[in-house]
């Protein structure tokens, strides 16, 4: 293994942080999304679809940095 | 190859053309259903199905845009469901999907791109489009034309990179229990660790991240041009 191919290692890691704060803000939106439940129980439907959509948008930039990071293990 | 020229063809494609035979199919049986069915009697079957997908989408729809013109675009948004969610599931028969090449997802995201721009030269005319690369300085034309550029570029990325993403570690696990499963003696030609670990990772991969970005594909497509319209 030479240093180039330890780079691109780095590279690739360095490339999965944009993953770091998806977890605690999908966290905190479910954490809002159970609290809305409790004080209204009829609306459940809508809360659960509306969780969904909204955590899978905030974890667009996740699937970006996840998706650089093959490119750089595969292409270069 | 035909006499000199070579012809490579994408292995997309062919999922692609498979796809749509299914749908043509399924159009076509739902068509002699719905033409032998009693109206008066509640139906049942696969009559229901599809009165039940057409009522949801149209919901959708109608919820999303809320203009007069909002049930002209509930077609489109009708065959952007279907084949998103057919072409999703294709890789769990081993299809390669063709939402995992870019070019089919730049294609659908730059329909809706156009789609956005209709809608809003509909709503404030032609002057008041070019209008709106200029306010509220004209300073800030590089940032209005970024931000409309940018829900085009972001819905094909997040599609592609979600799918392709899926495919790839799907790929590499497979790949780890051949390996496994090399080290048995005469079994292990072939690759039996794989088919116990993987149904788990292609109900998350295929069903539930397919699903999930189709749903948000329709809806980030409905409020863009429902945007449009409200102002």
């Amino acid at each position: 293994m030479d240093v180039g191919q330890g780079l691109i290692a780095i590279g690739a890691g360095i490339a999965m942080l944009a993953g770091m704060m998806t977890g605690f803000g999908q966290g905190y939106a479910a954490g809002k999304a159970v609290e809305a439940v409790g004080r209204n129980p009829e609306a459940e439907g809508k809360i659960r679809s509306m969780l969904i959509l909204g955590a899978a948008i905030a974890e667009t930039a996740a699937i970006y940095g996840m998706l650089i990071a093959f490119v750089i293990i595969f292409v270069l | 190859m035909i006499g000199n020229i070579t012809i490579q063809i994408q292995a997309e494609v062919i999922s692609i053309v498979i796809v749509t035979l299914l749908l043509i199919v399924f159009a076509l049986v739902v068509n002699y259903k719905i033409k032998h069915a009693d109206p008066l009697e509640k139906p049942k079957g696969i009559v229901l199905f599809a009165t039940m997908i057409v009522e949801m989408l149209s919901k959708l729809t109608k919820e999303n845009i809320n203009h007069k013109s909002a049930p002209n675009y509930a077609p489109y948004i009708a065959v952007l469901t279907l084949y998103l969610l057919v072409s999703n599931f294709s890789g769990l028969v081993g299809l390669s999907q063709p939402t995992k090449n870019y070019s089919v997802t730049l294609t659908l995201a730059l329909i809706t791109f156009v789609l956005i721009q209709r809608a809003s030269i509909k709503s404030v005319g032609v002057l008041g489009y070019i209008k709106s690369f200029f306010d509220p300085h004209p300073v800030f034309f590089i940032m209005n034309f970024f931000s409309k550029i940018a829900p085009a570029i972001s819905m094909s990325v997040r599609l592609f990179g979600n799918i392709t993403s899926g495919s790839i570690i799907l790929l590499l696990v497979y790949g780890f229990t051949a390996y496994l499963s090399g080290f048995f003696p005469i079994i292990g030609n072939i690759n039996f660790i794989g088919p116990f670990i993987a149904p788990f990772l292609h109900f998350y991969f295929d069903l539930f991240v397919g699903a999930i970005q189709m749903f948000i594909f329709i809806s980030l497509t409905t409020v863009f041009i429902g945007n449009e319209f409200a102002q």
